[in-house]
């Protein structure tokens, strides 16, 4: 995590369990419970993701906004985040891993047209292993959720992505969407398991899973044009998960997300 | 420049290339035709360096190198460039940088500083203007999206950027529009100059209304059976392959 931004933002430490509309830092070692209120709008940087595995109870009142960032990249992290959403509350979650770690995220969509949208990257190498669980429940009708989650692995790291979507009876016209796309090199291994479990029967619900391997004709591409081979395969695996790392809402931690995919991708 | 000496090239136990020789000068262009499947764009492949072919005998010396003892980033950076038949897309990878990247690493080939900032993107402005390529698709990722024209003129910019010494063109007339084959054909002949040369590949006269060469060489069977000035290629265009088959009988 870029110190500038760390400084910045521990100068205003979260201690309030009620939050309005601001730029705030969350030690997620702490394992907390904090509302968002009625119509703010935040910013949420997730910073010493626990090692005692607390988590963090969030809830977002009607109409707020909730745009959270979180890079992992310390081993053995764990993060646990649970985000209840009202009635027409908006919550983004980023997160980027690059260490051994083990990730859950919970959305309930409590509330009509609550939206909730994630998008993730895990890049792991040498034996390191991530594992990452996103539930998102769609309780009430008229809400709509995306998940994005990128994964690659390399050398002997293995990676999981389990994902479920779950629709209550009454939740009609749920619009959801999720997609875990990897991509493993050498003996590396990841698992993907999207789950759908769809109770309503209005509802648009689309997944999608794929898992796998450098694209050579791109890398001979970018060889002929005088990339080394590793220089190639580290532009791929940029490519593949910037659109993850660089979404207009990392704003925040983008510099943060760089250096630590940068940093990472010489490893690969 | 470029001397290639009985070149025998394979792909797993099909042998393609079967005794190629091809001798191209500083300031020359080789057009070489042929029906479909003779091993146009193997050849084209194997200069370049891919690794899915082997170089089952012959030689070939590139500026008095022995080019098949390189891979194939050094024969780029050593200013042999090849224009791909089908472009590959490389999703979240701007053409901005992935250039910038290859630019720098030739430059660095050849001893040079990385280039700054501005005067990078002063040569793409410059570069992309020969190809007539609207700049905007330098922020967009590699041929993502691109259509068919695009892509081709993509090539060409991209040949602009790394003003290659020799370059290999593979069917970069294929699928184009009138327009877009004038374009990029006067691109080509724009950066053609008196120390570099080109290999075009091509099925179409078209093109060599353009591109004018010296030479026109008829692939087939992975051996070139005939070489003529460009009224072969007119010829070709009017009378099919049919007749040079027909006299040509495989030992």
């Amino acid at each position: 995590m870029s110190e500038k931004i760390v400084s910045e933002l521990q100068a205003r430490p979260v201690l309030e369990p009620r939050i309005g509309s601001g730029c705030w830092s969350v030690d997620l070692a702490k394992g907390e419970a904090i509302t968002l209120e009625r119509d703010a709008h935040a910013d949420m940087v997730l910073t010493g993701a626990g090692h005692e595995g607390g988590a963090l109870c969030l809830t977002l009142e009607p109409y707020s906004r909730l745009n959270i960032v979180e890079l992992v990249d310390q081993e053995g992290a764990t993060t646990d985040l649970r985000i209840s959403l009202l009635e027409g509350a908006e919550c983004s979650v980023t997160q980027v891993v690059t260490a051994s770690s083990n990730l859950r995220v919970e959305a309930s969509l409590d509330g009509r047209f609550a939206r909730f949208e994630l998008g993730g990257a895990f890049i792991l190498s040498a034996n390191e292993r991530g594992t990452v669980q996103v539930d998102v429940r769609h309780n009430v009708a008229d809400c709509s959720s995306r998940t994005t989650f990128k994964g690659v692995a390399s050398q002997s790291a293995v990676g999981k992505f389990s994902g479920l979507v779950y629709v209550a009876p009454d939740a009609q016209r749920t619009d959801s969407e999720q997609l875990s796309r990897n991509i493993t090199l050498g003996e590396a291994r990841i698992e993907t398991l999207p789950q759908l479990e769809i109770y309503a029967d209005d509802v648009k619900c689309s997944h999608g899973a794929t898992v796998g391997q450098m694209n050579d004709e791109a890398v001979l591409y970018m060889r002929q044009r005088g990339l080394s081979l590793a220089t190639a395969k580290r532009l791929q695996i940029e490519g593949f998960v910037s659109d993850v790392v660089l979404r207009s809402s990392t704003e925040l931690c983008r510099e943060a997300f760089i250096e630590a995919l940068e940093s990472k991708l010489e490893k690969l | 420049m470029l001397k290639v000496e009985n070149l025998c090239a394979s792909v797993g136990d099909k042998q393609i290339l079967k005794g190629i020789n091809l001798e191209v000068k500083a300031g020359e262009v080789h057009a070489i035709m042929g029906p479909n499947g003779s091993g146009k764009s193997t050849l084209a492949s194997v200069l370049a360096g891919n690794e899915k072919f082997t170089v089952t005998d012959g030689k070939v010396e590139y500026e008095g190198e022995n080019l098949l003892e390189l891979n194939v980033e050094e024969r780029s950076r050593k200013g042999l460039f090849l224009g791909f038949q089908y472009p590959v897309e490389i999703p979240g990878v701007t053409m901005a940088n992935f250039m910038k990247i290859a630019v720098n690493e030739q430059r660095k080939a050849q001893g040079l500083e990385p280039l700054t900032a501005a005067e990078y993107l002063k040569l793409m402005r410059e570069k992309s203007a020969i190809v007539e390529l609207d700049p905007k698709l330098t922020s967009r990722a590699v041929n993502e999206g691109f259509s068919g024209g695009e892509k081709k003129k993509n090539e060409i910019f991209q040949m602009a950027m790394l003003n290659p010494k020799l370059a290999i063109l593979d069917e970069t007339d294929s699928g184009l529009d009138i327009d877009a084959l004038r374009i990029v054909a006067t691109g080509v002949t724009r950066l053609k100059r008196e120390d570099n040369a080109t290999v075009v590949i091509t099925h179409y006269q078209r093109l060599l209304d353009y591109i004018v060469p010296d030479y026109v060489h008829v692939l087939y069977k992975g051996r070139i059976i005939y070489t003529g000035d460009k009224s072969l290629a007119l010829k070709l265009e009017k009378e099919g392959y049919d007749w040079l088959i027909n006299d040509y009988k495989e030992e």
